[in-house]
């Protein structure tokens, strides 16, 4: 038996143990990448690095067999620091992006993606619990917004943006018309929030509040919902449509007060009687400083990750903040909130909602636009033959969202590059000096996708085809910095990957092997 | 097509059944297959995965590893240009400039439109004497500049068809002795022309009665004087003859010796000979070159040296088993066979012997190591997979005293109680290769290798195992690993080779130098090895002396000379007058130390403490047209283009401060850079898994360390030594005097031809070859 410290906690463990095992049932994590149980180690991530006290060497805890008396440091500053710079080194040859970069424009973050991709299956019911994730009035939006998403659409560099907002607004149409509204829930979770305005980002507060089980009353000086929304034209959003949205948020055990005006003395006491007061009161109100909150010169002034006013709990959002016409903005700081809420209720710390790491290349070039036109068809963008307001049909949204591109990663869950980039707060151009290399996929067998960019070379596809006897198999080709993966010979992959398709992409650490149909944010 | 296949079966098959069908064969199978086919064709590979138990994998991943391989057919003849340190501080990359454009290539194409010549970089030829070099194939050309590419390539046409058709020599009657003619046949010898010089004698003395006997000798280390010549005359007087040309060979001779008949002289070269005798003309040229052993320059260089290692240089013939013998060879293993082997590896521990290949470890406590573990089999490995740029210590130790290594190798194996043995050697040191498998031979034969040595009941073997191109390769772990049959990947480290070896079990590797000192510390004794050197490194180191430097060559010297002593003193002093700048030592793990700290001592902690390392021994003198930005780049272009490619450490911190260094060498640094790339290069020091990776960024830190004004200076968009292309442009003064040789060496055509009027360069055209400033009799041409 072996005797060692792990950060300053002793364990005995048999020879042969690597510091990782040894660290592993001292219940301390160290993470990893290129490391496989099962197979072989391979010492190439570097991502694990621990100190030994003893000589203050860095050594890979993978492969490093624990020895006697050996004193292991995981986690001082050296250590986090390492993996953060290992990871940044990754990165920086990373070619892929995490997320598609319509769905980073979408001021909502709504996952478009993936909305595009259950359309085009038909699975519209889906589509729409995927859409109302961010966006909690999509029926409207679906008319309205100016959407930037298209601006930020891939498929624009090639021939014409896909109509992501049609797309959305028929799926918010298809339920609406099924009449599957949503129902009050029947638990409560004790806390009380007021929600002063019920324009777009009141409305959606409320929406994902009363979703999280808290009790919502909205105060609203109009005698009608809505907000700005009420002052645009039939032509372009037919009132039928917006209330039925709307009233379809309010149904779901919403308390509104019509003809409501808060002034300072009810603002105080909603602050008493309230756990938390949502100011969405559109543009803002010069009286709101006796209130005793701060204006900039645009509107309310707050913290800007977290809506929080000057007073503790008061929070603003929408066009309080700042005057604009894109309502999607609104909705999509009403949902921020709510959730940032949620977990502030929760753990009564308030804490702004992590930004999570977005692998990022930038603009396609044209030479990629066949790698990337696989995924999709070269079918010219589907007009809505009855017009904006009155939307797409099936047939047109089907044909319109196969134009989709397929642009976020298929593994963005279960990448370990990218949570453990946003574990130590690696960023991605820290060392990208080098113009970027061009964007590959393969596609194998109907059942699997490589690209190669994406991979960050740890063998374990290389050690799994091995094992498991390929005929072919994977094989590390060249070396140095251009080293590769790819199949000996003139093979296909179809060919190396006989047994171990499925499984060198369960196994993948990024998503460099994926399955094909993997929808991991479905 | 079908006969075409068939011959490949054929000759895969052929090659199968001389090296075996196991995956251990795979690198001696790929280079036969290479040798025979010039590449290596898909259908003798997937044959070979038919007829042998190699996989696919095996083989893809192990001949995309190996830069000897190609995969695709390359031209009939191979123009091999090598970029090593000494190379390229003498301008290499403008004459691979010079080569391509010659032949019109691009960089995704080196292969002339013809098929004729394929054109390749090499990390280092060991011929740092003769830099730059060029190898076509098997014929190297020394000192070859940009505006030698057409005479080399016009030269080796002239030779191709002559091949082969090489002059025997024929001994004379042996009844009298006149005298011993030696010719250094070390690689750089060959180099500059030894064969040539060899067979001018053997032509000038045939049937002229002279009796002399022609004795091949290994390398001198006087390599910037190379080809040698040494005369020994009847009243035995030496005379030494520097870079002797074959012309000059027969003036030499007849000066020494006289014909016995007048028949012979009208034999021996008819009236030229004869003509020779009598006239001055030829010998001048000849005298100028001549060296007497007592003259400064060649003293100077040899009596600050101290060889150990290298004992008897120039005088043994490498092969002669009778000569090595009676000058005490073997005896060291006569005295060790029978002999304890603890207190063996007391003697080698207590003679502070530490390991020549860079990092210095006690020898003897290695041997201890491995004699501890018990296990059915151990391995010895000779590490001569010398990779470092500008080093070629190893190669001349394999090539001159093949003897002395086994020599070494046996002791170890019998201290370590080893049973088999194997020579690593880099697959560019052919020459090596032949000596090292020659000698092995001749020492079965006399029983000093196979069952029962000298009579012992100590039973050992060994062979050669021919490297494939990897750098890496000298790392350890990553030897092993490639002799095995596999990728030069390293491993981490425990378990050590002592422990676990090659195929898993206890290996002991000691670099080539290494065993080269054993037998000097058996015969003479751990107390007189221990008088050399200093407190902490003892004995002697060998370094391969190169670049900016009057007297380049292989050199041994006592631990504790300062790098000032090996320059001026050794060295005689930096070339043309210029200023001495820096050395580099220890290749591309190493660093460059600056003028300024020249009286440092050459022992482990004194290099280790400048930033330096000892490495395996590389001596590159650097001067003050050097760039010292442009050196750090260099080195980390070697290690980037070197990496294995497995840890992210060194895959793509040396690729990214690469990436930084060719910002700041093109004038689009910032000061920001400068933090990056020091940030960079610590860390990749700090988390590199082996120590490819670990002193990749040396050269980087201690340039920037001793020449930060250097790097300052390239940020504000200038190259004080006007290297860097991209900051320099080139101009003519009013000193021309419109001779027109600038405008005739321009390949582009940048410089108008103008006979008596005052050239000048056009700027847009000029691709800074630097052609036309060496031309220039009166300096005219300048670099801005």
């Amino acid at each position: 038996m072996i005797k060692l410290k792990i950060n300053s906690q002793s364990i005995e463990i048999p020879k042969g143990t690597t510091v990782l095992e040894a660290a592993r049932k001292l219940g301390i994590n160290i993470p990893t990448m290129c490391h496989l149980e099962g197979t072989e180690h391979f010492t190439s991530c570097m991502v694990c690095l621990v100190k030994d006290a003893g000589n203050g060497r860095l050594l890979a805890s993978c492969s490093m067999p624990a020895m006697d008396g050996m004193e292991i440091i995981t986690d001082d500053a050296e250590c986090l620091e390492s993996r953060r710079v290992s990871l940044e080194l990754l990165l920086s040859e990373h070619v892929g992006d995490c997320e598609a970069p319509c769905q980073l424009v979408c001021p909502a973050r709504m996952n478009i993606p993936l909305m595009n991709r259950l359309i085009a299956s038909g699975n519209f019911s889906k589509a729409i619990e995927v859409v109302k994730r961010d966006i909690a009035l999509p029926a409207i939006l679906g008319r309205i917004c100016p959407a930037p998403c298209e601006a930020g659409c891939r498929r624009k560099s090639i021939d014409e943006a896909v109509s992501i907002c049609l797309l959305k607004g028929f799926a918010a149409d298809n339920e609406l018309t099924t009449n599957k509204h949503s129902v009050a829930s029947s638990s409560n979770s004790g806390r009380k929030v007021a929600i002063i305005g019920a324009g777009p980002a009141g409305l959606a507060a409320a929406f994902y509040l009363s979703k999280a089980d808290h009790s919502i009353s909205i105060f609203e000086k109009n005698e009608k919902a809505g907000g700005d929304l009420l002052k645009i034209e039939e032509t372009v959003l037919p009132a039928n449509i917006r209330e039925i949205e709307i009233q379809t948020i309010l149904n779901s055990g919403v308390a509104i007060q019509y003809q409501t005006e808060i002034d300072k003395v009810r603002f105080t006491e909603l602050q008493q009687n309230f756990d938390a007061v949502i100011l969405a009161t559109g543009a803002m109100n010069g009286a709101m400083e006796e209130w005793g909150l701060t204006l900039s010169k645009s509107g309310i002034e707050v913290d800007k990750k977290t809506y929080q006013t000057i007073l503790p709990k008061v929070f603003a959002i929408g066009n309080a903040l700042r005057p604009s016409k894109l309502a999607v903005r609104s909705v999509g700081q009403g949902k921020e909130l709510a959730h940032l809420l949620d977990e502030y209720f929760k753990n009564d710390v308030l804490h702004a909602l992590p930004e999570r790491f977005n692998s990022k290349f930038g603009k396609l070039i044209e030479t990629e636009y066949v790698t990337y036109l696989k995924e999709s068809n070269t079918n010219k963008r589907v007009d809505a033959s009855g017009g904006k307001a009155h939307g797409f049909s099936s047939e047109e949204a089907v044909a319109e969202a196969k134009r989709c591109l397929h642009c976020d990663c298929r593994n963005p869950e279960s990448c370990k590059l990218r949570a453990l980039a946003d574990e130590f707060g690696a960023v991605q151009k820290r060392f990208q000096y080098d113009d970027r290399v061009l964007v590959e996929k393969e596609f194998v067998s109907k059942k699997i996708v490589y690209e190669p960019n994406k991979c960050i070379k740890c063998g374990i596809c290389v050690r799994l085809t091995k094992q498991h006897q390929e005929a072919f198999g994977f094989s590390f080709i060249g070396r140095g910095f251009d080293v590769r993966i790819g199949v000996p010979f003139s093979e296909s992959i179809e060919k190396a990957l006989e047994k171990t398709a499925v499984l060198v992409a369960e196994k993948c650490p990024t998503g460099a092997l994926a399955l094909l149909d993997s929808e991991e944010q479905l | 097509m079908a006969e075409d296949l068939q011959h490949i079966h054929k000759q895969v098959d052929e090659i199968i059944s001389n090296r075996g069908r196991t995956k251990k064969s795979l690198i001696p199978i790929l280079q036969d297959i290479q040798r025979h086919f010039n590449y290596l064709p898909e259908e003798a590979l997937q044959y070979l995965v038919e007829q042998s138990e190699i996989t696919p994998e095996n083989i893809t991943s192990v001949a995309t590893f190996y830069s000897q391989f190609r995969m695709k057919p390359a031209g009939r003849h191979m123009i091999k240009v090598c970029v090593g340190t000494a190379c390229h501080v003498k301008g290499a990359m403008q004459v691979y400039d010079s080569f391509k454009r010659h032949f019109k290539l691009n960089d995704n194409d080196l292969t002339d439109i013809t098929g004729t010549y394929t054109l390749e970089k090499v990390a280092c030829l060991g011929c740092c004497t003769l830099a730059p070099v060029v190898q076509v194939d098997d014929v190297t050309y020394g000192h070859v500049t940009s505006d030698k590419v057409e005479s080399v390539i016009a030269d080796f046409e002239s030779q191709v068809g002559k091949r082969g058709d090489r002059k025997q020599f024929r001994n004379a009657d042996g009844s009298e002795f006149q005298g011993e003619i030696r010719i250094g046949l070390g690689s750089c010898c060959v180099a500059s022309g030894s064969e040539e010089v060899k067979r001018e004698v053997e032509n000038t003395i045939i049937g002229t009665g002279i009796n002399l006997q022609l004795k091949n000798v290994g390398c001198v280390g006087m390599c910037h004087q190379v080809p040698l010549l040494e005369v020994i005359d009847e009243k035995q007087n030496h005379k030494l003859y520097a870079k002797v040309k074959p012309n000059e060979v027969s003036g030499i001779i007849n000066s020494h010796f006289k014909p016995k008949s007048l028949l012979g002289r009208l034999k021996a070269k008819g009236y030229s000979f004869l003509e020779k005798m009598q006239s001055d003309e030829s010998w001048e040229g000849v005298e100028r070159y001549a060296l007497d052993v007592r003259e400064d320059m060649v003293s100077g260089f040899l009596d600050r040296q101290l060889p150990v290692a290298t004992e008897h240089r120039g005088v043994i013939n490498p092969l002669d088993m009778d000569e090595y013998r009676s000058h005490g060879g073997f005896e060291a293993l006569t005295k060790v066979l029978g002999m304890d082997r603890q207190e063996l590896i007391q003697t080698v521990k207590e003679s502070g012997l530490r390991g020549r290949g860079g990092a210095g470890f006690l020898t003897g406590l290695k041997w201890e190591f491995v004699e501890k573990e018990k296990a059915e089999h151990k391995y010895l490995i000779c590490n001569g997979d010398e990779g470092d740029p500008g080093a070629f210590m190893d190669r001349m130790i394999l090539e001159s005293y093949p003897y002395r290594v086994i020599e070494g190798m046996l002791i170890a194996a019998y201290a370590v109680e080893a049973t088999e043995g194997y020579f690593y050697i880099r697959a560019e040191y052919p020459l090596a290769v032949i000596r090292i498998r020659q000698a092995l031979i001749n020492c079965r034969e006399q029983n000093l290798l196979g069952e029962n040595i000298l009579g012992s009941n100590f039973s050992f073997d060994m062979q050669i195992y021919e490297g494939a191109g990897a750098f890496v390769c000298g790392e350890e772990t990553a030897l092993m690993t490639s002799i095995e049959g596999n990728r030069g990947f390293p491993t981490i480290r425990p378990p050590f080779p002592a422990q676990k070896g090659l195929w898993g079990f206890p290996t002991l590797i000691n670099n080539t130098e290494t065993f080269a000192q054993i037998s000097y510390i058996i015969r003479n004794g751990k107390e007189q090895y221990c008088s050399i050197g200093t407190e902490q490194s003892k004995g002697t180191k060998v370094f391969s002396l190169a670049g900016k430097i009057n007297r380049g060559g292989l050199i041994e010297v006592p631990m504790g000379i300062t790098i000032r002593e090996i320059v001026e003193e050794v060295g005689g002093g930096v070339q043309n007058g210029k200023k001495f700048k820096a050395v580099q030592v220890g290749g591309p793990s190493g660093g460059c130390i600056p003028a300024s700290l020249a009286d440092t001592p050459i022992d482990y902690q004194s290099l280790t403490a400048v930033g330096a390392m000892m490495g395996s021994g590389g001596l590159v003198v650097l001067d003050e047209d050097d760039c010292m930005v442009d050196i750090a780049r260099y080195f980390l272009s070697f290690t980037q283009n070197e990496s294995c490619g497995k840890c992210t450490f060194c895959r793509i911190g040396t690729k990214r401060m690469l990436d930084i260094l060719n910002r700041i060498c093109s004038g689009k640094g910032t000061l920001k850079d400068l933090d990056e790339l020091k940030y960079l290069a610590e860390w990749t020091k700090k988390g590199s898994l082996c120590n490819l990776g670990k002193s990749a960024p040396n050269p980087i830190l201690t340039t920037l360390k001793y020449f930060h004004e250097e790097y300052e200076a390239h940020l504000e968009g200038r190259c004080p030594a006007g290297k860097c292309t991209e900051m320099i442009s080139y101009t003519i003064t009013d000193d021309c005097i419109g001779c027109t040789k600038c405008a005739q060496k321009c390949p582009v055509d940048a410089i108008k031809f103008e006979a008596h009027k005052k050239h000048s360069i056009n700027t847009e055209l000029c691709i800074k070859c630097d052609a036309c400033r060496p031309v220039c009799p009166v300096d005219a041409v300048k670099v801005l």
